[in-house]
């Protein structure tokens, strides 16, 4: 069985490379990921099966930010996105909770209007007491931040939104 | 410079019944005899004691009770981890140091450990009471071939060595989700586990520990007297630094290797035997909500499984139980 960082390490390389349709079985588990058109994934069984589990809230609000937020995701390579005002988006590398500050009485690391370079740290994501501080990884300025502090974040998911210089 | 004093060490204390002469050491170690006492020199600094008996040699008749660099690589039997140890007596933090330290490219398995600390660091820059020698203030900083996502399991794996180090000293000990340990129920060590990272490559982790060790109960700070222990309070003993910090690093270097080797399923299994409060019900607390359900055990990546009230199950990665 796919571990699903491994079905979101495959889905990433497939993004970036000239492959249109790819599928894989093994044990019982097919997995097939389809790049044209709007369906970016056309059937992924084990990453539904997966997903409830690592997408932790219950409250249906939440679940419908990051299920909106992750639709976003996927189509960042459909022309559509040009109608943003950025265009780099800083993205979690792992699950966890998002925080915007050192500690809940500092500052915030950032915020929009903010220029910021390749190793400005703009948030914090924590899972499991590991601190992660994630830098912006480009020059530019916070147009959009686009999670809550304290908010649950999945991986890959967009946190802000960065115009480049 | 520091091996030819390491190994000046050595002989002088694989000699410790007899005598060792100026000149076989001197010819040991390939260096001039007026070097060998500047080394011997430098070693008394560090508060060993080495005493010349005309006519028969050299002796070292004390060994340093308080830490320092050398003191600390010597008798270290590790393969990689902490063959560069950096002792301050007075730091604001080991992790301060380390995620600078790491930040200017300091390399993999390097070792930061205080005597004290000014500022010693909890999670959200709570602060952690660090008491000079009163404990073991260190640092580690780690270079891991993973993936950002699977970082967060060092910190169990971190949990299971304190665990196991303490275990073989027959004191008995739980860890508290994901990485607390306690022995009867109260705090005695935290692990604070920092990472840069890229999207899909780390940069560099620094691996913070603070171990109670030589407290009493009275010394803790009225905030945390009733939730803090030490090794003494537990034992009623006075507990060497050094020879728990050997402990602690050589084991660590023993579990992180077979971690990257085959995975977290062993440290996950370990951890469950550990577990605080497994199978009970305890009060969860995350940044957005509090509320009560049955710890299941952990997953497969470190993630804790919870039930619900309601029965449901629900896998958490970032939460804190209350105790």
């Amino acid at each position: 069985m796919l571990k699903i960082q491994e079905i979101h390490e495959l889905i990433k390389r497939i993004d970036e490379s000239s492959i249109d349709e790819f599928e894989f079985e093994s044990n019982g588990t097919k997995l097939s990921l389809k790049k044209n058109k709007e369906e970016v994934i056309a059937q992924q069984p084990a990453v539904n099966t997966v997903q409830p589990t690592t997408s932790v809230p219950v409250k249906t609000e939440d679940s419908a930010d990051i299920e909106q937020v992750s639709d976003t995701n996927t189509s960042t390579e459909q022309p559509s996105t040009s109608t943003k005002n950025y265009d780099y988006e800083i993205v979690s590398p792992m699950v966890g909770t998002f925080y915007s500050s050192p500690s809940p009485d500092k500052d915030v690391f950032v915020q929009v209007g903010d220029k910021v370079k390749a190793d400005t740290v703009v948030c914090i994501v924590e899972a499991m007491k590991l601190f992660n501080e994630i830098e912006a990884e480009t020059n530019g300025e916070i147009v959009e931040v686009l999670v809550e502090n304290g908010e649950l974040v999945e991986y890959g998911q967009p946190l802000f939104g960065v115009k480049t210089v | 410079m520091e091996s030819t004093r390491h190994r000046l060490i050595e002989l002088l204390a694989n000699s410790q019944s007899s005598y060792i002469s100026g000149q076989e050491l001197s010819k040991k170690l390939n260096i001039s005899r007026t070097a060998v006492w500047k080394h011997m020199k430098e070693l008394e600094k560090d508060g060993y004691k080495i005493e010349a008996f005309p006519k028969k040699g050299y002796q070292i008749t004390q060994f340093p009770d308080k830490l320092s660099s050398n003191t600390l690589l010597w008798g270290l039997h590790t393969n990689w981890l902490g063959k560069n140890i950096i002792h301050k007596t007075k730091l604001n933090s080991t992790q301060i140091l380390g995620n600078q330290l790491a930040a200017e490219g300091e390399g993999h398995g390097t070792v930061i450990i205080a005597d004290e600390q000014t500022n010693g660091r909890g999670r959200m820059e709570r602060s952690w009471y660090s008491a000079r020698d009163k404990g073991i203030w260190m640092s580690i900083i780690l270079r891991p071939g993973l993936l950002p996502n699977q970082a967060p399991q060092l910190t169990l794996l971190t949990a299971t060595v304190l665990a196991d180090v303490l275990s073989q000293k027959n004191i008995s000990v739980t860890i508290k989700w994901p990485n607390d340990i306690l022995i009867n129920g109260k705090k005695a060590a935290g692990i604070l586990t920092e990472m840069q990272a890229e999207q899909d490559q780390i940069k560099y982790v620094v691996l913070g520990i603070g171990l109670n060790l030589n407290q009493l109960q009275s010394e803790f700070p009225d905030s945390i007297k009733d939730k803090a222990t030490s090794l003494r309070v537990e034992t009623n003993k006075e507990w060497d630094r050094k020879e728990l910090i050997h402990g602690i690093l050589e084991h660590f270097d023993t579990v992180y290797d077979e971690y990257m080797e085959s995975g977290f399923e062993n440290i996950r299994l370990k951890w469950v035997s550990y577990g605080y409060k497994i199978g009970e019900a305890v009060d969860i607390v995350t940044p957005k909500e509090n509320w009560s359900a049955t710890l299941v055990g952990i997953e497969s990546d470190g993630a804790l499984i919870v039930r619900n009230q309601d029965g449901s199950t629900e896998v958490l990665y970032s939460a804190e139980i209350k105790w």
